[in-house]
């Protein structure tokens, strides 16, 4: 027969909730205040970086990327990866972009990009400073989901991408919306503020 | 003991006999030795503190959360009489504590209204607890008796001090017996919520809770409401926009029958209406609170229809449109009430009815008369209410219509059980079409039943009923239910006895279970009274060594397993996230065989503080959920990064 617990609607609830909201606002809708980025952008970038689609190196195939990041770090659907992944290449989308794309990425008037079969990206010049550096123990590695690999908790950034391409972000009970700011004026802000003058 | 024994008489022999049957069948007088009962004792001994303050004696009431989680009750009432009782020979104190059946609460002097009917309370809570102490301040001396071990006297009511004159009152500690209960520790945040009610429900009492188990120096919380149950009603709807600026707040009296009520409506679809007699909830409602309703409709129907906004050819209001977005408190104290039904939830005095409409529709009445700008928002309210009922109906009218033929179509992907009994069939409702094809494959097709749901649900706490039945997967949902909704809403129909919410265990899982028991909660309510609504518990871990593996579905049970095996065994530990990592006869065996799994039953302790819990966590107030996530966020216990 079956093995029965009672549980009160109330605890049931607010425990479900409460597990849902906390990672939605940690670990997915809300990006990390150093690098400015959420987890499926870290992860895309990560994935690009170990996989050596640099800007040194020719374009390669989007699929390439968007199936090692849910095999490897993001155990979830592939339109929201490659979505995110197209954001990251629209210069209408991005201040400064973070993958360089080759192909139809869409446009402004709300044409949709090319399936992930048909484009081709690389890590976008500017991105490669978010990264610079970061297997020389500039930054804390964590485990995968199922444990088998290390990735970065957060990028080492040599400049403060939260402020220069903005972001927004609508979590549980919590929102974000931040816009985006010349580089050049947000860097001399930078010098400025650490008394290097 | 044995030198008390000498003192005992034929009478006492009684009285412990009585004492032991509540040891005996503590259920019969407090419900349950669960938590709920444990918390009862509680409210026992401050119920007698209340009266006190009903009969106008006492204005201050201090409950202590002791360290060996003992409770101590002190008023500043008139104190328990200290003479010697005619009929037992004790102090009144000992009798009141000692003796079913001795109060002061059988008409005569005492008390014209109160809480507790029986006069069981004090002695009772003697009975079941190991030791008690009960200090009462009158005239200036300080008596005090002890009881032990259920009810034994140790030490008869002495004086052992004295005190200002101007001093009254009674101070009662007790400690329950943990041989009796299943535990003994106090949760203060049950205690809280009971403490403020009874500060809304008298008002102008104030009622202090402490918690003296830590050793943080607290001076406790302290609830005093001048407002009474105009303050409660506001404190419900602090998280809703009132669409009347103050709240209606109507009193009446006939013959020691005290009626009270508090009103206010907001821009929500639910209505929130609470009735309580005496202090206690009438949780099915009852004479007071039909005689309110009834007069509601029937004065907004007449003003409508009077101001020309109802025209001559419209409907009626009906009771549920005028229900919607209502909050409202009813509240009556009766010298004598008689309570009815399965639960003794309902008010039963049909005197109450006539006085309950009559106070409510003159005073309401004028209020709507004195009060245009607002009668006209209120009647406005009513009338869209009204209006989403005829789109409910037509909508609901139009999945009918769509059956017969296209019955297949209709029930979305349900996979049926070919049993047509009730009692036997189940059903689950599974996550997603990767984990509802393996369910369907392994089930056992003669019971169970499978309905996939295609990603998240409606959130029902922010949608009319005309939209939630615009909703494809809601709608497969109330179809393979059978029992209808809304108003057509019947519970004989339901086609399964277990309706088993089957979710991945990961965050988005969490996710839909909060979305489906807020509908279930919302439109379906008796099927969870009723104990029918249920979740899977899918094993945490996959434990392999060698060739062999077992799933466990705690950390407890992995931890035994682990300490079973040879230390020298390798083993791999994995957790399990969504259903469809596992085979089709790993997951139907782990958690769908009735053989082997473990169902969680959903049950409904505190239906008031449910409401409270799905408007703040589905709700259409953000801030308030905001501030539940930002108190609870260190609880959370299962992160997905």
């Amino acid at each position: 027969m079956d093995r029965l617990e009672n549980s009160n609607i109330v605890k049931e609830m607010q425990d479900s909730f409460l597990e849902y909201s906390m990672s939605v606002i940690i670990a997915r809708a809300i990006p990390d205040l150093r690098d400015g980025l959420k987890p499926v952008h870290r992860r895309i970038l990560y994935t690009m970086l170990e996989s050596g689609f640099t800007p040194d190196k020719g374009y390669v195939k989007c699929a390439k990327t968007v199936g090692a990041v849910i095999g490897n770090y993001h155990p979830h659907g592939d339109t929201a990866v490659y979505d995110a992944m197209v954001r990251m290449a629209q210069d209408f989308s991005y201040r400064h972009t973070l993958v360089d794309g080759h192909g139809n990425f869409g446009a402004i008037d709300g044409s949709t990009a090319a399936a992930y079969r048909y484009t081709e990206s690389r890590i976008s010049k500017i991105a490669m400073e978010l990264l610079r550096d970061i297997n020389k123990n500039t930054v804390n590695f964590v485990d995968n989901f199922d444990a088998s690999r290390k990735e970065p908790e957060v990028l080492p950034s040599r400049f403060p991408n939260i402020l220069v391409n903005g972001t927004m972000g609508i979590a549980v009970g919590m929102a974000t919306n931040i816009p985006p700011h010349n580089l050049g004026e947000v860097i001399d802000g930078c010098v400025r503020f650490n008394g290097v003058y | 003991m044995a030198e008390n024994k000498e003192h005992y008489n034929e009478s006492d022999i009684q009285v412990l006999e009585g004492l032991e049957a509540v040891r005996k069948r503590p259920g019969m007088y407090i419900g349950t030795t669960d938590v709920k009962g444990l918390h009862h004792l509680v409210w026992e001994i401050v119920d007698n503190a209340i009266d006190e303050a009903l009969a106008g004696y006492c204005n201050s009431i201090e409950i202590i959360i002791n360290k060996d989680n003992s409770i101590t009750v002190k008023d500043n009432g008139r104190g328990i009489p200290v003479g010697v009782h005619p009929k037992t020979g004790l102090s009144t104190v000992e009798t009141v504590y000692t003796v079913l059946h001795a109060g002061g609460k059988f008409g005569g002097g005492g008390y014209k209204v109160s809480g507790g009917l029986h006069g069981v309370g004090a002695s009772v809570v003697n009975a079941l607890s190991t030791n008690v102490t009960v200090t009462v301040y009158k005239e200036g001396k300080i008596h005090e008796a002890k009881f032990a071990n259920g009810g034994k006297i140790i030490q008869n009511l002495t004086v052992i001090d004295s005190c200002e004159l101007e001093r009254t009152g009674t101070t009662v500690t007790f400690k329950p017996d943990p041989e009796i209960f299943d535990t003994d520790i106090y949760d203060y945040n049950t205690l809280m919520i009971r403490t403020r009610e009874l500060a809304f429900l008298n008002k102008g009492l104030s009622l202090t809770l402490r918690d003296d188990r830590d050793d943080e120096d607290t001076t406790g919380e302290t609830f005093c409401y001048e407002g009474g149950i105009s303050e409660y009603v506001k404190y419900l709807n602090q998280n809703k926009t009132a669409i009347q600026n103050e709240i209606i707040h109507l009193e009446g009296e006939e013959s020691d029958v005290i009626f009270e009520v508090a009103l206010q409506y907001n821009s929500g679809y639910t209505d929130s209406i609470y009735s309580f007699v005496n202090n206690i909830n009438t949780h099915d409602g009852g004479t007071h609170e039909e005689g309110v309703k009834r007069a509601l409709t029937r004065i907004l129907n007449s003003y409508a229809r009077k101001n020309n906004i109802l025209k001559e050819k419209d409907d009626s209001l009906s009771g549920d449109d005028v229900k919607e977005g209502l909050t409202m408190i009813v509240s009556c104290k009766h010298p004598n009430p008689q309570f009815e039904g399965q639960t003794k939830g309902r008010l039963g005095n049909s005197e109450v009815r006539k006085l309950a409409d009559s106070v409510f529709a003159e005073g309401f009445e004028r209020y709507l008369l004195e009060h245009p700008e607002e009668a006209k928002l209120i009647i406005e309210k009513n009338l869209t209410a009204a209006r989403a009922r005829v789109a409910a109906k037509r909508a609901r009218e139009l999945t009918r219509r769509k059956g017969g033929l296209e019955l297949t179509n209709q029930w979305g992907k349900l996979a049926d059980c070919s049993s047509k009994n009730p009692e036997i069939s189940e059903i689950f409702i599974v996550e997603g079409d990767s984990a509802g094809g393996q369910a369907k494959q392994g089930r056992d097709a003669k019971t169970q039943a499978i309905l996939p749901l295609r990603g998240k649900i409606l959130n029902v706490e922010k949608a009319r009923l005309d939209k939630i039945l615009g909703n494809e997967e809601i709608r497969s949902m109330i179809t393979a239910f059978g029992t209808g909704i809304g108003e057509e809403f019947n519970i004989d129909k339901l086609r399964y006895h277990k309706i088993i919410i089957m979710t991945d265990a990961d965050v988005d899982g969490s996710h839909i279970r909060t979305l489906l028991l807020t509908l279930f909660y919302r439109f379906f309510r008796p099927i969870i009274e009723k104990g029918h609504v249920y979740v899977a518990q899918p094993p945490l871990y996959k434990i392999t060594h060698g060739k062999t593996f077992k799933f466990v579905l705690t950390d407890e049970e992995k931890d035994a397993y682990l300490a079973s095996l040879p230390s020298t065994t390798k083993v791999v530990i994995n957790r399990n996230k969504g259903l469809g990592e596992m085979d089709k006869e790993e997951l139907c065996d782990t958690t769908m065989n009735i053989e082997h799994r473990t169902l969680r039953k959903i049950t409904i302790e505190d239906a008031m503080l449910a409401d409270q819990v799905f408007e703040t966590l589905m709700g259409e107030e953000v801030e308030p959920r905001r501030k539940f996530i930002e108190e609870n966020a260190q609880y959370v216990e299962n992160l997905d990064i």
